[in-house]
């Protein structure tokens, strides 16, 4: 196949990753003993196939278009998309890792220890930019002063990444079990670009 | 439900700012954000609310669905304002439960936060209310234009964008046909504990993904095949036109930060 189709055909398939993510999002539930603010739903997995099948950009580019589409759709309770700001971090610092992982031992457990390494790095990420950017930037815009951003971090926002990331996990190896040939068959394809 | 994926929150109409170009819309109110900051007493933060309420009277917007979108948020709303109003203590008392303190200077940041709240959510809801969100694409690619000089893939991004939201009723109907097909063979995605719901996401997310991947591949042919070449020399269907409409909507930016600016302390 030459060249110009398979960059036309891995913009056109970045789109529909996005819009699945998209409609993930939608299916959203929260958590019970956690905030309404946090709610766990399953749209890092488009991210994450775009980035194992199509390189690490493509997986950004469905988290950003994901959000952008979230917040046309929804719009953002402070008027200003802290939120979606957030989600599109919390997306990126959880799918890289996961992804040189599973580029280096292209193997299920291999992918299992990259989404264990994800899930560190966007809790841990995670908690220190809420405490330095989001959680300031909550507090600005609704003009609540300061309160105790440190108890929140570590018995919500750390928790809940854990576990958000620990879910994930699950749902991804299960899939990857099904789907693992179709998935390095895609790869394989695309990724002959480059 | 499908006919809400289509457009979003867009509600069509033919007012005034229905009829604004996107670009106008997306500039006003991303400095609208910014200018909200410059409120910083009763009259400037009434000078907000009264424009923002025009805004709502010749956008011809029904209350209803600005009010509908509020519903997420009265809570954090209600919330902010007591915050305020209970535990800020300066100025006279006001009303004295005993226990209970109301001071005048902790009712005001009270209204005046709440205020500047609801504004700036009216604002970017009546933006996503007025405007289709492939207009909003198509004005976000023209303002985005300048970045392509630092070699930013803005018109790929804008492409990604219209046929994200082209398919998403597609997609989701598929989800729904396949959410359907799953629940004829037994399998509940909403109830069960924790492990099974999990285990019923994969039937659901398996087909959704090799149908998307063939989608895009019939696509990118399709669109190969009608000459599709990337965005340089790209003619357009959707024009957009820059009227007298848009440049009295930014002069009334500008009056309103002067206005602003006079008129804080």
């Amino acid at each position: 196949m030459r060249k110009q189709n398979l960059k036309l055909r891995s913009t056109v398939t970045i789109a529909m990753l996005s819009s699945i993510s998209f409609l993930l999002m939608m299916l959203d539930f929260p958590l019970p003993w956690f905030p309404v603010f946090l709610k766990i739903d399953f749209s890092d997995v488009p991210a994450l196939i775009a980035a194992i099948t199509m390189g690490p950009v493509a997986g950004i580019v469905v988290e950003l278009i994901k959000n952008i589409l979230d917040w046309l759709f929804k719009g953002a309770p402070t008027g200003i998309p802290v939120g979606h700001m957030a989600n599109f971090v919390t997306g990126i610092l959880f799918i890289l890792p996961t992804y040189y992982f599973y580029k280096k031992f292209k193997t299920i457990p291999g992918l299992a220890v990259g989404l264990a390494v994800g899930t560190f790095v966007m809790s841990v990420g995670m908690s220190i930019l809420n405490y330095f950017v989001f959680l300031p930037m909550y507090t600005y815009f609704l003009g609540w002063g300061s309160f105790d951003m440190y108890e929140t971090i570590v018995l919500g926002i750390l928790p809940f990444n854990i576990i958000k990331g620990a879910i994930i996990l699950t749902v991804a190896i299960l899939l990857f079990r099904t789907m693992k040939t179709w998935i390095d068959k895609q790869q394989s394809t695309y990724l002959s670009l480059k | 439900m499908m006919e809400k994926m289509i457009f979003g929150r867009y509600i069509p109409g033919d007012s005034f700012v229905h009829k604004l170009d996107p670009r106008a819309k997306l500039i006003f109110v991303f400095a609208f954000i910014f200018i909200v900051f410059f409120a910083n007493n009763a009259v400037t933060y009434g000078l907000l609310l009264a424009f923002t309420l025009l805004i709502i009277f010749i956008s011809r917007i029904r209350l209803y669905f600005l009010i509908n979108g509020l519903k997420p948020i009265v809570f954090l709303m209600i919330f902010t304002f007591l915050l305020h109003t209970l535990f800020t203590r300066e100025g006279a008392v006001i009303l004295d439960f005993g226990f209970l303190k109301i001071y005048e200077q902790g009712l005001k940041q009270g209204i005046f936060i709440s205020t500047r709240f609801l504004v700036l959510v009216f604002m970017t809801s009546i933006l996503t209310l007025t405007t289709s969100p492939i207009s909003i694409t198509d004005g976000l690619e023209v303002l985005l234009n300048p970045l392509k000089k630092l070699k930013a893939p803005v018109h790929e991004l804008a492409l990604m964008m219209s046929i994200s939201l082209r398919f998403i009723p597609t997609l989701m109907d598929e989800t729904d046909k396949i959410m359907k097909a799953q629940m004829a063979r037994g399998s509940d995605l909403s109830a069960g504990p924790l492990k099974d719901r999990l285990k019923a996401v994969v039937p659901l997310l398996v087909p959704l993904f090799v149908s998307a991947f063939k989608r895009a591949e019939d696509l990118a042919t399709a669109m190969e095949v009608r000459g599709y070449r990337g965005g340089e020399g790209r003619t357009r269907y959707r024009q957009l036109k820059w009227d007298y409409r848009d440049t009295i909507c930014l002069i009334s930016l500008v009056v309103l930060t002067a206005l602003l600016v006079f008129y804080r302390n």
